[in-house]
């Protein structure tokens, strides 16, 4: 049967695909409860087909993207009999997932009885059980031990609760309350989605909006194509390091070949090192979600992120390597690492075939976490490190941005107020500014990392893990720019102790009155650095971005 | 005895003059960008021509003068503010910069870092340090802030931003600042981040401090120079400015708080929908300004407009609470184009005032939303403005006809395409404002107004299940008709950052009567009339980074149990919002406010009862498209009387907007004259 939609129903059918998820991601923050969820919004939204390809999504995480289609056909695969009302879940990388702590929920869209469509919702949890709170464990040598592993479950069967699976999953996580909460939330969202699928089947009639669908998609990839075909042919090589599997192993490298010809870009990564025996490996779904984020970057910022929008792409990589470790092995740090080390490599490469397309390398993530009592509560408190955001990569549009964020993130996740922190932690926030000299060099500079003092005032000694990357790795420049400063992060005692920290690393000892000084990365410059005009130099030196003579113009 | 309001838009200034008997005359002049108050003082010409009095004998007569003004607006929009300074503590230059580590779209990796409104070259520090808790931890080093000082007057800056963490909590290292620079730098223009916002999250404040630092040198000029020209021309009553907020307060206080006047002209237009729902007696409206380049979207719920504290103009943060208004890129110019994967947008470009849609004869070429509606016959082209500024039709068919020949499809499908795509558009803007506020558009009324949105009114409530509209009388200056019946307002507000656990009654009680007795003071300055008081608690569950505002202005504070009492009202408040409320967590408390509001108005009779439904004559008809041709009558608006009944199809014209019916939709003009739309219950096939 041929179906003509005309362009305007066409139209009106992706605003309304768009106003679908845009709708579940309102009533996901809404409904959530935990904080990850409803202030940092680590959630995405997704309608796919039955075959698993992304028809539209609402992310804020880009990262989940890529990663959906792979959970979607674990789901068609793995669960047989799949009827209205039914909610299924899933997590595990063996299934198609990315880490243990994203969880999703499907919820099937039927049109009488033919089942079209899937409302997906994931969202990172707080917590997912295993050895450590909030899954990211350095010690971790087998996946058993990040958390609960989810197959694809039905959850609902017809629209009937299985009580006992929500149990079984609620005891296994550490604040079972906001589990189950953010579980309805993210049920409810995908609900929500279901419905109004329905009501436009009620408007135009399923098959119109599928033929419609196979014409988005379309035109998302002749969008693509166009950019890509733009592009010089050739294969292009491109790498990066993690910097250590925290267990002795170092500079473990990401490699990309790139092949482009015409319209279609293949990249291989199956150069790529060896799987480690730490959480720093990639799960098969993470690494595709890494290369789409990759793709996306290079191509227009407005191409809709469809299946259709990807199908230029090809990846290819080989099971065993850092990038897609065997079944059972440590994953949860891969959706920050190796995922900015994948992106890079490949942007890296691609330096050569679209030089006005990429931009310097943005920095690593690199996690400090502390426990300790505080006196003014006599209350133990737990505080992340979000302050002293690293700096983005520069690009043929100009300077990188400072203080902004990784690859994995580029300017999503805020950090939230100084004044706040003090006020409910025992932290003195005594300098917090940008690191001079930190941005590569370049025709246009990488942004800024920060130089942060923080000055911690319990009156007990606390404990500090962490869980990062980036200090012997800096951000790469790019088309002949210059590296940004890699991290350097240590603890200065008052008698003066200095204590370098490593990237992964639990049960540090932090005594009242220590500093930490955290010199965060600067982003890779873009361009040679001869080009850049005196103008430039002169308003870098003047504002004290890069030491000089100016009255602020000592670095740090 | 008269009320005049003064409403500048960008392209007119509505004038509105109420008399003793609350009979209204309205007048709109063109505005006149560089200096705002030509045009007002040309509108006062042409309002005083329609009274039939002198504009000299007008002014006299005139007790009270209204005005919404954009200066700060545009002084922040264009780049034209004052070269301002920042002054800071040492070890934090780069917060307003920083952005708490934000940026806009995640996917656009190649767009360069905004400039920011101060460069780092004129951000200084000085050495000083308060703690969390208000205890100087370390002194304000007068060496550091004399250099500072210097540095200050040989840059050159005419205006100064202090911003100090945690000044909110104790503001005598900003205050002591603030006098050494106006000793040393007379005529020096002077914020505070104590004074502008007194409120914890740093950011937020010294954003703030730092556009009102931008914007006050040039807001005081304007004003200054208005009051001047009015005094000249005879008026001898209170200049009031309508705030962010929707309150207004007198010339000396919006220059001091400049950056709360930067939604001065939208402000207007919430405070009419606030009025229209109180005479229409319909609490729950959805306001819906449609004008040529963007639509202001806002909620009326309750009989109240939500205020919020997230503001962001061109890209600056402003804390200040001000009217919840969202303002979405669709409008009567936006252009219809096809992508290059070959799909069918319409908007986010807009051809603005020039070139303007095809139809203006400026030269522009693109096919908008507006040469859409005269392909539809919806705008009579000959007719457009009363005649007085006719379209060209045969340009909007040419322009509609190039992207037809792209599109494959015919002239009025591309035309009845381009109407669908922008309605959904604007549906989808109000659907996300409704919904991110806990609120379900289907029970509101949507009130039309604006030059564009008669058109689109039926249409888009259509796609959200609305099923009531209203289209007043003054729609088309509605906001200086709203400016009559605002309010003086004047808000204070101190962080109390604490658990629930830790407060207690006598202590919240102290900081509520403190800020009271502050803002009644103030306000008592003004106004010597009846003075009512607001008060509300900015409060989260411990480990959220955003704040829920609750109010409290009747809530007994002399209660024994007034903390329970609080955070109950939390909990509800936040089961409102995000359906689920935590009993058990922990409560912070974050900020309180109080507003002391003096009432100046007085109210308009509400809407007759109007039972009997009589039908009238059209003057005229012409074709209209509608899924097809059709031969649909015309009326004029200033022909209808309270109680005429209309069945759609129907157009009704007014000589600045024009309202169009669909099949089986319901008009009826109410007791105010106004235009009552009831939609057709059955759902009629796509009009595409």
């Amino acid at each position: 049967m041929t179906i003509k939609v005309d362009p305007i129903t066409r139209s009106v059918v992706q605003h309304r695909l768009s106003g679908i998820v845009a709708e579940m991601g309102e009533a996901m923050l809404r409904t959530s409860y935990s904080q990850i969820l409803n202030s940092s919004r680590d959630f995405s939204l997704a309608i796919c087909d039955v075959q698993g390809r992304l028809i539209a999504q609402a992310d804020h995480i880009p990262v989940h993207v890529g990663a959906l289609p792979w959970a979607t056909r674990a789901v068609e695969k793995h669960c047989r009999d799949v009827n209205p009302g039914d909610v299924y879940l899933m997590n595990d990388p063996e299934f198609g997932g990315s880490h243990l702590p994203d969880v999703t929920a499907f919820v099937p869209i039927f049109d009488g009885d033919r089942r079209l469509f899937w409302s997906i919702v994931r969202a990172h949890q707080s917590d997912i059980g295993g050895a450590t709170h909030g899954a990211y464990n350095p010690q971790a040598t087998e996946i058993w031990q990040e958390g609960l592993r989810i197959p694809p479950i039905k959850l609902y069967d017809a629209g009937k609760l299985r009580d006992d699976i929500l149990d079984m999953l609620a005891l296994n996580v550490r604040n079972p309350y906001d589990f189950r909460g953010d579980m309805a939330a993210m049920i409810g969202a995908a609900h929500l989605g279901e419905r109004r699928m329905a009501k436009l089947f009620g408007e135009f009639g399923a098959p119109v909006v599928e033929t419609a669908i196979e014409q988005i998609l379309d035109s998302a990839e002749q969008q693509a194509r166009g950019v890509v075909a733009s592009w010089k042919d050739g294969v292009y090589h491109g790498e990066a390091f993690l910097d250590d599997d925290g267990r002795g192993r170092t500079d473990i490298r990401i490699a990309a070949k790139v092949t482009k010809r015409g319209s279609d870009i293949e990249i291989d990564l199956s150069d790529s090192d060896p799987q480690t025996t730490s959480f720093v490996n990639s799960s098969h779904a993470n690494m595709h979600a890494a290369v789409v984020m990759a793709f996306a970057y290079l191509i227009d910022a407005d191409i809709p992120k469809n299946a259709g929008a990807l199908r230029p792409l090809q990846v290819i990589a080989r099971q065993g390597t850092i990038v897609w470790a065997d079944a059972g092995l440590p994953v949860t740090l891969c959706t920050s690492h190796p995922s900015n080390e994948i992106v890079e490599a490949i942007i890296k490469a691609m330096a050569n075939c679209c030089p006005e397309r990429v931009m310097g390398g943005w920095g690593r993530r690199f996690r400090v976490a502390v426990k300790g009592e505080n006196p003014n509560t006599g209350r133990s408190f737990i505080w992340h490190l979000f302050q002293a955001r690293p700096g983005g990569g520069a690009s043929i549009g100009g300077d990188g941005w400072s203080s902004i964020g990784e690859w994995h993130t580029v300017g999503g996740l805020k950090f939230g107020s100084l004044e706040v922190a003090e006020t409910r932690f025992p932290l003195h926030f005594r300098h917090h500014e940008y690191r001079a000299d930190s941005g590569g060099d370049g025709e246009h500079r990488g942004g800024l990392g920060v130089s942060l003092d923080l000055v911690f005032e319990m009156r007990e000694p606390a404990l500090a893990n962490t869980a990062g990357e980036g200090v012997r790795h800096p951000s790469c420049g790019m088309v002949g720019g210059r590296d940004g400063k890699p991290h350097h992060y240590r603890l200065v005692s008052t008698d003066g102790r200095t204590r370098e920290l490593k990237t992964k690393e639990v049960g540090i000892e932090i005594r009242p009155g220590d500093c930490l000084e955290v010199r965060s990365a600067g982003g890779g410059g873009w361009g040679p650095p001869e080009k850049r005009s005196q103008n430039a130099r002169r308003r870098d030196i003047e504002q004290g971005l890069v030491s000089g003579n100016g009255p602020y113009g000592k670095g740090e | 005895m008269l009320t005049i309001g003064i409403d500048v838009g960008g392209t007119f200034t509505d004038l509105v003059a109420l008399d003793a008997s609350g009979r209204a005359t309205f007048a709109k002049s063109p505005s006149t960008p560089q200096d705002q108050s030509i045009g007002v003082m040309t509108g006062l010409d042409e309002l005083a021509r329609r009274l039939g009095l002198s504009r000299n004998d007008m002014l006299k007569a005139t007790r009270r003068l209204v005005h919404g003004t954009t200066v700060a607006t545009n002084a922040l929009l264009e780049r034209k503010g004052a070269k301002v300074a920042l002054l800071t503590t040492a070890g934090h230059r780069d917060i307003v910069e920083m952005r708490e580590g934000l940026k806009g779209d995640r996917y656009d990796l190649r767009s360069p870092p905004p400039e920011p409104l101060v460069p780092r070259e004129l951000r200084f520090t000085v050495h000083e340090r308060m703690r969390a808790d208000g205890e100087v931890m370390l002194p304000l080093d007068e060496a550091s802030l004399q250099r500072a000082i210097t540095a200050i007057g040989s840059a050159g800056a005419t205006s100064v931003a202090i911003c100090f963490l945690h000044a909110y909590r104790n503001p005598v290292h900003e205050i002591v600042a603030a006098e050494r620079i106006a000793a040393a730098l007379p005529g020096i223009d002077i914020s505070r981040s104590s004074d502008v916002l007194p409120q914890i999250k740093e950011y937020e404040r010294f954003s703030t401090t730092m556009v009102n630092a931008y914007v006050a040198p040039t807001v005081r000029l304007y004003l200054a120079g208005l009051e001047r020209r009015l005094e000249e021309a005879g008026f001898g009553g209170s200049l009031f400015i309508i705030l962010s907020h929707g309150g207004m307060a007198p010339v000396e206080e919006a220059a001091r708080l400049a950056a709360g006047t930067t939604l001065s002209g939208p402000a207007g237009g919430v405070a009419g929908a606030l009025r229209c729902a109180r005479l229409l007696g319909k609490p729950d409206l959805v306001p819906f300004d449609m004008g040529g380049t963007s639509t202001d979207i806002s909620l009326v719920t309750e009989g109240r407009a939500s205020l919020s504290s997230e503001g962001v103009l061109a890209g600056q943060r402003i804390a200040l609470r001000s009217l919840d208004i969202a303002s979405i890129a669709a409008g009567g110019g936006s252009i219809a184009s096809v992508d290059a994967g070959g799909s069918f947008k319409v908007g986010p470009e807009s051809a603005g005032s020039i070139p303007g849609p095809a139809c203006y004869g400026n030269g522009g070429t693109a096919a908008t939303v507006t040469d859409a509606n005269v392909a539809l016959g919806y705008l009579d082209a000959a007719n457009f403005m009363g005649g007085k500024r006719p379209l060209d039709r045969e340009a909007s068919l040419a322009a509609i006809d190039r992207l037809a020949t792209r599109l494959g499809i015919s002239r009025m499908e591309t035309a009845a395409g381009i109407y669908r795509l922008i309605n959904v558009k604007m549906a989808d803007g109000i659907r996300l404002m409704t919904l991110r506020r806990g609120v379900d558009p289907r029970r509101h009324t949507l009130l039309s107004f604006g030059g564009a949105a008669g058109l689109h009114a039926c249409e888009v409530a259509r796609e959200l299940d609305i099923t009531r509209i209203v289209v007043p009388t003054m729609a088309s200056v509605l906001s200086a008709w709203g400016m009559l019946t605002t309010d003086l307002r004047y808000e204070r507000a101190a962080t109390h950052f604490e658990t629930g656990s830790r407060m207690t009654a006598a202590g919240v009680r102290d900081i509520f009567n403190g800020l009271e007795r502050n803002a009644t003071d103030r306000l008592r300055s003004w106004f010597d009339g009846p003075i009512g008081i607001e008060r509300s608690a900015e409060m989260r569950y411990g480990e959220q980074i955003f704040e829920v505002d609750v109010a409290l202005s009747d809530v007994d504070f002399s209660d024994p149990k007034l903390i329970e009492t609080i955070e109950q009202r939390f909990h509800r408040r936040h089961q409102e919002l995000y359906t689920y409320s935590s009993p058990g967590q922990e409560v912070v408390f974050v900020n309180a406010r109080v507003a002391a509001v003096g009432s100046v108005a007085s109210e308009m009779a509400p809407a007759a009862q109007i039972d009997v439904d009589r039908a009238c004559h059209p003057s005229g008809r012409r074709q209209v498209h509608m899924g097809g041709w059709r031969d649909v009558p015309v009326y004029a608006l200033e022909r209808l009387e309270p109680g005429h009944t209309i069945v759609g199809p129907a157009v009704v014209e007014a000589e600045t907007t024009t309202v169009l019916a669909g099949p089986g939709d319901v008009i009826r003009v109410n007791g105010l004259g106004w235009i009552e739309i009831e939609l057709c219950a059955v759902p009629r096939s796509a009009a595409a």
